[in-house]
């Protein structure tokens, strides 16, 4: 039994473990890793791809997917810096604009996915196309450079001296995202429609609101990410931004959000995430260069959901042997 | 030759999760006979056939075919002793051609040679007297062709034992004579016919030798001229029928659900009305139509025309979420894939029609309210399980059916509408629920079941609206209720 309980909790949290383990290695392996320094500098990297998954991961826990958040995160900061670069907005309305733009992105998502009856797999791969156009239509294929300091900071300021706005607003959203998922009634309909959407539909729950609902809260939290990146980098470009979407969907497989929904805890996107950022990092500083880190990446990910697999099958074949006993 | 034993089964038994599927059944074949095979759902005839067929492995007991004894048997096993079967769901590759899916599996080399393909299909039809193109792709067909197609392609691998589960219920009443024909026909060549079907006048019609199974048990073989549809039902359901279902305590109220003219989703013309305190039963066959009923009803699929009142009030239900605010609730007929949340907890699955009565601060599940909820319901519908914890993946059938129920009733609908409510549930879990089905009647809910189970027909229902086709052909009263009366307008034949 007891023994039984800790294969639990290894199985549960093995990705902790995985975590802890990759800190331990690279602390070993390069003097400079465990400084207060770089780990900050990982979680200020992190930040912004930490909220984009979260938001991907409604839509993954509710059975969908979203390919085109890169693009959407490159069209709103490029719009916003338009706005408040050559419109001359002021700064808070611009970033209004901007996360309201994200919403409408992810309203269009939502409802292209629930008119054309497609999977969000296929819809997303064209209106990530479409962004993709917009944006460099909208920037003209420039970069807008000297972005407002009152902007800047949203990605290289911080409070006190020491801790990055960044990071506030990536713990902000964390804990937000973790109580609307864990805790409310609507939280239980994202993971109802991932789990059974017939069930769900046919359990009255008003399956097309929630999936624009779902969409529209994906586009926002791209559109905060979105944010958070253009202030680090300074400048507006629409080649920022796309590849997020490749590293969210790794990091949320990794966390244990399920390809097939109805799975996934927000604690687990940010372990997800971590590990990648730590490997990444880590890899750097012992002087492996960014080709290699894609061969350790990659298979991280596959370890990781081949490790999955195992697990639900012999906890599959554990509760059958109970119950015939 | 004719009583030699071509099959026999000795002991066998096989456990699932929770369930003991059959229990040391033994049972033997004769070669050239049609043997029917029936109990209730849940009896173990599907797990009889699999073990026949190879496909799963029986836990205990052993296969004796022409002699030789199998201790490990598999579907090369089965195949190699001409072991054929034709299930209810088609084994078929709709984008082939009828030629190339009789002849599938058949080593041929490396080309295939299409014309004596197309030849041989031919001369099999030929022999079944049946004229269907042999170049006709699959998905062309209708149910019945392509069943026909089935039991071709069992002959074409010379077939010696055939096993038919349930070939008539996607069949019209002509189409069924034809297959009898063909069974009758493939008799005459020796073939071992195994006939399941829960359609009692089919057996004594076409069968030779009936064996009975109930609850995983093997109870008794009978040749079928020595026996009658009262004694078989008695033997399947091990009891007296009328004891079997609840009676009726309550009164019938006033009019509470009523359709005028409906027409949408395949359904012509319909109108009927439902009362409080009332079991009303919806018979019919496979594709009568009376599934697409219930989901019109409750807003899952559209209506074109018509009308809908609810307590003598005209409503529009465009979405399930409308139906569950006028009080109607739905038990669908397929748990798994319409009922349950496999993955997710009994207290989960409870709670997840109903959240807006549990939350607190508008927007927050209130977790208190939840857990009595989903204690409530675990004591009054009698729910087997260690904790409310547990997946409801790893619950028996009849306890997930359960969790189902529960669902929909803490939605505290007036109007109840159960799709084939026990369907695949073992005997204990049905009594139960026939009981809760009347008590909610007797309480003045309405109910609206279908059922394709005749017994549960009759036994529960106080009114039964019989449909054929997209229509309601007939409506039987307490006093008229008989199994051929129902049996004769789901046919069509009025």
């Amino acid at each position: 039994m007891k023994n039984g309980l800790i294969k639990t909790v290894i199985n549960k949290y093995a990705i902790i473990f995985v975590l802890f383990g990759l800190v331990l290695l690279f602390s070993l392996l390069s003097p400079y890793f465990f400084t207060l320094q770089n780990l900050t500098n990982v979680f200020v990297q992190q930040s912004y791809v930490i909220i984009a998954t979260i938001g991907l991961s409604f839509v993954m826990i509710s059975g969908g997917m979203d390919l085109s958040i890169g693009y959407q995160m490159s069209l709103v900061g490029v719009v916003t810096a338009i706005l408040m670069k050559n419109i001359g907005l002021p700064v808070p309305l611009s970033i209004l604009l901007g996360l309201l733009l994200g919403v409408a992105l992810g309203l269009t998502n939502g409802l292209a996915a629930i008119t054309l009856k497609v999977h969000p797999l296929i819809v997303t791969l064209g209106t990530m196309t479409v962004y993709q156009g917009i944006s460099y239509i909208a920037s003209n294929q420039s970069v807008i450079l000297n972005l407002p300091p009152s902007y800047k900071a949203i990605g290289q300021g911080y409070i006190g001296g020491i801790i990055p706005i960044s990071v506030i607003l990536m713990i902000i959203v964390s804990i937000v995202a973790s109580f609307i998922l864990s805790k409310t009634s609507f939280g239980r309909y994202v993971y109802a429609l991932g789990s059974n959407e017939e069930a769900a539909h046919l359990g009255g729950i008003n399956v097309n609101k929630i999936k624009l609902i779902i969409f529209a809260i994906n586009g926002l939290f791209a559109a905060i990410a979105s944010m958070i990146l253009f202030a680090r980098t300074g400048s507006a470009a629409s080649s920022t931004g796309p590849g997020t979407e490749f590293s969210a969907m790794t990091s949320a497989v990794l966390g244990g959000i399920s390809f097939k929904g109805g799975e996934g805890k927000v604690w687990g996107i940010i372990v997800g995430v971590l590990i990648l950022g730590v490997l990444g990092n880590g890899m750097q500083l012992v002087g492996l260069n960014t080709y290699a880190q894609f061969i350790v990446k990659g298979l991280v990910l596959l370890a990781a959901v081949g490790f999955d697999t195992y697990q639900k099958a012999s906890a599959q074949k554990a509760s059958i042997k109970e119950s015939t006993n | 030759m004719e009583n030699t034993t071509i099959l026999s089964l000795r002991g066998i038994t096989k456990y699932y999760p929770g369930v003991v599927a059959l229990n040391d059944v033994s049972l033997e074949f004769r070669r050239g006979e049609v043997h029917a095979l029936i109990g209730e759902n849940g009896a173990g005839k599907s797990t009889l056939i699999k073990i026949i067929s190879g496909a799963i492995k029986p836990d205990k007991g052993l296969l004796e075919i022409n002699g030789k004894q199998y201790n490990s048997f598999d579907p090369f096993h089965a195949k190699q002793n001409g072991i054929e079967a034709v299930y209810q769901e088609f084994n078929l590759v709709d984008s082939l051609s009828v030629a190339e899916n009789i002849c599938f599996g058949e080593n041929n080399g490396f080309l295939v040679d299409f014309k004596k393909m197309y030849e041989k299909a031919r001369k099999i039809f030929e022999e079944m007297q049946v004229d269907i193109d042999v170049k006709a792709k699959v998905r062309d067909l209708s149910t019945a062709q392509q069943q026909l197609v089935e039991i071709a392609k069992s002959i074409s691998r010379n077939a010696k034992i055939l096993i038919m589960d349930e070939p008539s219920a996607p069949l019209s009443v002509s189409e069924v004579r034809k297959m009898f024909e063909i069974v009758r026909n493939l008799k005459k060549n020796g073939v071992t016919i195994i006939y399941i079907s829960h359609r009692l006048d089919e057996l004594f019609e076409i069968s030779d030798r009936v064996s009975v199974l109930r609850d995983g048990q093997y109870i008794k073989t009978l040749e079928t001229s020595r026996t009658n549809p009262k004694e078989l039902i008695s033997l399947m359901v091990g009891r007296e029928l009328t004891e079997s279902f609840p009676q009726k305590r309550g009164t019938i109220g006033a009019t509470a659900l009523e359709l005028k003219n409906v027409c949408g989703n395949g359904l012509k013309d319909i109108s009927f009305t439902l009362r409080k305190g009332e079991i009303l039963g919806i018979a019919g066959l496979v594709g009568a139509g009376r599934t697409e009923l219930a989901r019109l009803i409750f807003g899952a699929d559209k209506l074109i025309s018509g009308s809908v009142l609810i307590n003598g009030k005209p409503v529009r239900i465009h979405l399930p979420v409308d139906a569950i605010n006028l009080g109607i609730g739905l038990i669908p007929e397929d748990r798994k894939r319409q009922g349950c949340f496999l993955e997710k907890d009994v207290s989960w699955n409870i709670s997840i029609s109903n959240l807006r009565s549990l939350l607190k601060w508008k927007t927050v599940v209130d977790k208190n309210k939840e857990k009595s909820l989903a204690e409530d319901f675990y004591d009054r519908l009698n729910i087997k399980t260690p904790t409310l914890m547990q997946k409801v993946k790893n619950l028996s059938g009849g306890n997930q059916q359960k969790v189902v129920l529960a669902k929909t009733l803490a939605t505290n609908s007036d109007i109840i509408i159960f799709d084939e409510p026990t369907r695949g549930i073992d005997v204990g879990s049905k009594q139960e629920i026939y009981h809760l089905i009347r008590d909610l009647a007797d309480q003045g809910k309405a109910i609206l079941m279908i059922s394709s189970e005749m017994a549960e027909l009759i036994g529960l229902s106080d009114r039964i609206l019989v449909m054929y086709s997209g229509r309601i052909t007939g409506e039987i009263t307490k006093e008229e209720f008989s199994q051929d009366r129902i049996l004769e307008l789901a046919s069509g034949l009025n």
